[in-house]
């Protein structure tokens, strides 16, 4: 038994098995920013066989309050090679891709190649869409998070099981000037959350976060829980459109 | 009448539906997801839906910073 895995092998709903699962799975992170940060390091920790990450940004000093897997050393290179440096630092046993890119509607299907699951690292509505109608395309769960402020919010979209992204958020403003105000451990919190139900949709144990989303907000620490349903009228998924329409 | 919004407790008027108390609360964001004791409410249903005495209502904000 690798000595690194241990502590999470003696697990019952893991095992020697689920860690095989593990390493035979391939995740991508759309974006390392203040989710992808953190997904990035637990899955990495925990031993996912490929993690692709994608993000076409540099770093910039006001990302520094929260996205804990770069280090100033790194202003102005591209976030991807950071992450990418520090995840293999982490754990070398496993396949880290770093692309470079703008996720978007003509690049996605060449990076899901290989990918079981979607994990949302980015910070806006429209690369969410991209994300969840390739999810909807390939049939892939698409792990959503989102935040701001103190707050943060999060929920798994399986296709043919959930609702879609879109069927419960229906837009959202772009990002201006340097978007909106978020403390770190809002982005810790969800992405956390994140990497939890990624391993459980690996493994297939547990009860993931399907049409259900939590909400946390921090200043009160407050969490709730919304049930979601599919929406019949849904531009995405709903019967009257068809998912495999390009956005 | 008495119910929670947000897990605060507030007297809002009488005869109230989904579509109202959002202007009550003054709540803009044009893309709020609504949960009324538990059940996700359709925007389309915002207009139709009562809210009752002792009801617990979310107002979520969907958030999309990372
Ligand atoms: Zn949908």
């Amino acid at each position: 038994m690798d000595e690194r895995y241990v502590r999470q092998i003696i697990l019952p709903e893991i095992g020697p098995q689920g860690q095989e699962r593990l390493a035979r799975a391939g995740v991508l992170i759309a974006g390392v920013g203040g989710l992808g940060s953190v997904t990035a390091l637990y899955l990495a920790a925990a031993g996912i066989g490929h993690i692709k990450i994608a993000d076409h940004d540099s770093l910039e000093p006001s990302n520094l309050n929260r996205q804990i897997i770069h280090s100033e050393a790194f202003l102005g290179q591209p976030k991807v090679i950071s992450a990418a440096i520090r995840m293999k630092a982490l754990n070398p046993t496993i396949r880290v891709t770093p692309v470079q890119t703008r996720i978007s509607s003509a690049n996605i299907d060449a990076l899901l190649d290989g990918v079981d699951i979607i994990v949302d690292g980015s910070d806006n509505y429209e690369t969410r869409q991209v994300l969840n109608r390739a999810s909807l395309r390939h049939g892939l769960p698409f792990v959503y998070a989102g935040v701001r402020g103190f707050d943060a919010m999060v929920s798994s979209f399986v296709p043919g099981r959930t609702a879609c992204f879109e069927c419960i958020v229906t837009g959202g403003e772009a990002p201006s000037g340097r978007g909106p105000g978020i403390v770190g451990p809002a982005a810790g919190m969800a992405a956390s959350f994140q990497a939890m139900d990624t391993l459980k949709l690996i493994l297939g144990i547990g009860k993931p976060l399907e049409n259900r989303m939590v909400c946390i907000y921090g200043l009160d620490m407050r969490i709730h829980c919304v049930n979601l349903i599919s929406n019949p009228q849904c531009k995405a998924c709903g019967k009257l459109y068809n998912p495999d329409k390009r956005i | 009448m008495r119910i929670q919004l947000n897990g605060i407790k507030e007297i809002i008027p009488e005869e109230m539906t989904i579509k109202a108390l959002i202007e009550w609360a003054k709540e803009g964001d044009p893309h709020l997801i609504v949960e009324q004791n538990g059940k996700y409410i359709y925007p389309s249903a915002y207009d139709g839906q009562a809210v009752f005495e002792n009801d617990t209502i979310e107002f979520i904000n969907p958030n999309l910073g990372g």
